[in-house]
């Protein structure tokens, strides 16, 4: 019995390893093939175009590697940001990628790029866990003199390029949307996303930047839904008791709102229709939105990878970043524009323009 | 080897747990005069129903912390065991991914126990690595991306209720009766406190305690399958960092129930009724719309002051 034990236990390791054997890239699992194809959706390829082939640096083809330390591929999100940048690593051959995992931890963040310069990468490109703790890690590289990127969350020090949006602004369109929708007045419960971390943050000012005009909206309760639907059930459940009446929820982020319809459901209270309003960008949020579950779902795009691969590989080849701009932090940044908040109006037209290729939860109030 | 008389019947077990029966009666009524919704029928139901997860977890860790031990992996088998359910359910059939779900959880508990008892290497360190390992293959198996979970009947498991009680705290409560009658009346549960205060003693009066050992990992593997299925079927979605912290839960709940970190004192009411004064408190803290920031310094108060409290009355015995 305690052989067929650690035989089981021995395949378990072994199994998942072989599966990844097959040309599949790392955490993605997806091929080259499949992302090429992918590559055509992404939102940003006409910033900074480059061909597809071989990179020429001084006129010469050599091997050139790219370290990428994400926060953590914990989320579905982080992982379509890999796949924009897979996708186009895939399109140069002599372009390959080392990817490195946070773990939303900062020490090990910061331990991560000091391996990649170790490793003698070409350049690094970063998304960091949070904003100052990366400065240490970041003059590293600048002091290494390789090119260094930095995406979505931004570090406050010398960098080559900064590429992001900002969630201020969208949790201001979400929050714009709701107050269309309430008509200025009405009772709404926050639910955000895992407290302290900067896009939470970013969100919910956002969103009081604007309530801060209309004192007929109260806030009555906020909860810490962690960007997941476990945590925001008992909350929403516990709101729903303590609140007879609610017109709406903010929430950081679609798992959330999914919890809080869940809530909604078991508490019988679809009949009060109230309305939700999310952020996250997936397929599975945008026909959400189109047959009426959500109302509004700020399009937080995670595929900006891509755009901050090919700013690597200009400077590496000594071209200029065209639209690299001033601002008032170190280093230059690239202004992505947010993309539009999808609601029922434009819901169609994004459809399949989102991340992640897993389908939306039923509706438990249908 | 007093405590192999442990085996007290009911009455012996109020008078035990007087100290914690009394702080939740306590926060029974300070919470009911904090909110005239707190004492209403759905509200019960729903705090029985939300501390169904961690109080499943609390359970089979109640077993491992009996003999001395911890299981640190039982978020992360949690998470193995959602992806499973997850992945198999809307291709098989319920029955077979429940399974297949529960197995994985009752394998990497065994792994745990055979790393413990035969290997000798520290609990802590033995479930340290094994909460790394199973999260590691729930990553690998989902790809980081989470598996919506569309079948009707598998969603009733997690949502519906019988005669108005939910489902999921029906499957607690049976949990918890089993589990107190194999620790009150079984050879195995009474030796477990024995071998849990004074293992050398355990050993030499016979007691199997490199089996138990496995057994109690085990156990436990098998309830964070169990609170993995609970979870699954609740959200309808196989999130591969489902449960992520909740070993921290199990052991609060534990502890705060007034099982010793050291062995071989406590009970699984006690940490039934642990897990309520914990459900409990945020529950009211939400039902009042305290800051969750502030609410994190009144769970964390919470812990520390039953924890003091339990062990006064301890010496004091």
């Amino acid at each position: 019995m305690l052989k067929a034990t650690l035989l089981a236990a021995t395949a378990l390791v072994i199994l998942p390893t072989l599966a990844i054997g097959q040309e599949r890239l790392p955490v993605s699992g997806k091929t080259c093939e499949e992302l090429t194809a992918f590559y055509e959706t992404l939102p940003f390829t006409d910033r900074l175009p480059l061909d597809a082939g071989p990179v020429e640096i001084d006129g010469e083809v050599r091997d050139i590697t790219i370290g990428f330390s994400q926060t953590a591929f914990n989320h579905p999100w982080r992982v379509s940001m890999l796949e924009s940048l897979q996708a186009e690593a895939c399109r140069h051959e002599n372009v390959s990628l080392i990817v490195l995992d946070g773990n939303v931890d900062v020490a090990k963040q910061n331990n991560d790029i000091r391996d990649l310069i170790a490793r003698g990468v070409d350049a690094v490109v970063m998304s960091p866990v949070e904003s100052a703790a990366l400065v240490p890690a970041a003059r590293a590289v600048m002091a290494e003199g390789l090119p260094l990127i930095v995406l979505d969350r931004d570090v406050p020090t010398e960098k080559t390029l900064f590429i992001g949006q900002s969630n201020v602004t969208m949790g201001e369109q979400v929050a714009r949307r709701m107050v269309e929708d309430l008509e200025g007045s009405g009772k709404i419960v926050v639910i955000t996303g895992l407290q302290g971390s900067s896009p939470a943050v970013d969100r919910d000012r956002g969103m009081r930047n604007v309530l801060a005009d209309y004192p007929e909206i109260e806030v009555l309760a906020v909860g810490d839904g962690q960007w997941i639907r476990e945590p925001a059930v008992p909350i929403m459940e516990d709101f729903l008791t303590a609140y007879p009446e609610i017109d709406a929820v903010f929430s950081h982020a679609e798992e959330s709102s999914w919890g809080a319809q869940l809530a909604i459901s078991r508490a019988g209270r679809c009949e009060d229709g109230i309305l939700h309003y999310t952020f996250d960008g997936s397929n599975a949020g945008f026909e959400a939105v189109a047959n009426g579950t959500f109302q509004a779902d700020g399009n937080y795009t995670p595929f900006i990878a891509d755009v901050g691969l090919r700013a690597a590989l200009y400077q590496l080849m000594g071209m200029e970043i065209p639209e690299a701009a001033d601002y008032d932090l170190p280093g230059k940044t690239l202004v992505l524009p947010d993309s539009p908040v999808v609601t029922p109006e434009n819901a169609a037209e994004w459809a399949g323009l989102g991340w992640g290729d897993f389908a939306p939860t039923p509706n438990p109030c249908r | 080897m007093r405590s192999f008389s442990f085996n007290a019947g009911v009455l012996g077990e109020l008078h035990k747990r007087a100290g914690v029966i009394l702080a939740l009666v306590l926060l029974v009524v300070v919470a009911s005069f904090l909110s005239d919704r707190f004492l209403t029928v759905p509200n019960l139901m729903n705090v029985l129903r939300q501390v169904s997860i961690v109080g499943i977890l609390a359970l089979g860790m109640t077993f491992v912390i009996l003999t001395a031990g911890i299981d640190l992996s039982v978020g992360s088998i949690l998470g193995l065991s959602v992806v499973i359910f997850a992945g198999f359910v809307d291709q098989t059939s319920v029955p077979l991914a429940i399974a297949l779900g529960l197995g994985a959880g009752v394998l990497v508990g065994t792994v745990n126990g055979l790393g413990v008892a035969y290997a000798g290497i520290p609990p802590f360190i033995m479930t340290l690595g094994t909460l790394s390992f199973a999260r590691g293959l729930s990553f690998i198996y989902t790809g980081g991306t989470p598996v919506p979970i569309l079948d009707e009947g598998f969603f009733f498991i997690g949502n519906g209720s019988l005669l108005g009680v939910p489902i999921p705290s029906i499957i607690l409560i049976v949990s918890l009766f089993v589990c107190a009658a194999v620790l009150t009346f079984t050879p195995f549960g009474r030796s477990i406190y024995g071998l849990g205060s004074n293992e050398d003693a355990a050993r030499l009066s016979g007691v199997p305690v490199n089996r138990y050992k496995v057994a109690v990992y085990a156990i436990s593997g098998f309830f964070a399958g169990l609170a993995g299925l609970v979870y699954s079927s609740q959200l309808s979605i196989g999130t591969p960092i489902a449960g992520q912290g909740y070993e921290l839960d199990a052991i609060a709940a534990v502890v705060v129930g007034g099982t010793s970190l050291f062995g071989g004192k406590g009970s699984v009411f006690g940490t039934f009724i642990g897990t309520l004064i914990i459900g409990i408190l945020a529950n009211i803290l939400n039902l009042n719309g305290v800051d969750p920031f502030v609410q994190q310094l009144f769970k964390g108060a919470l812990i520390v002051t039953a924890v003091f409290i339990m062990g006064r009355s301890m010496r004091a015995r």
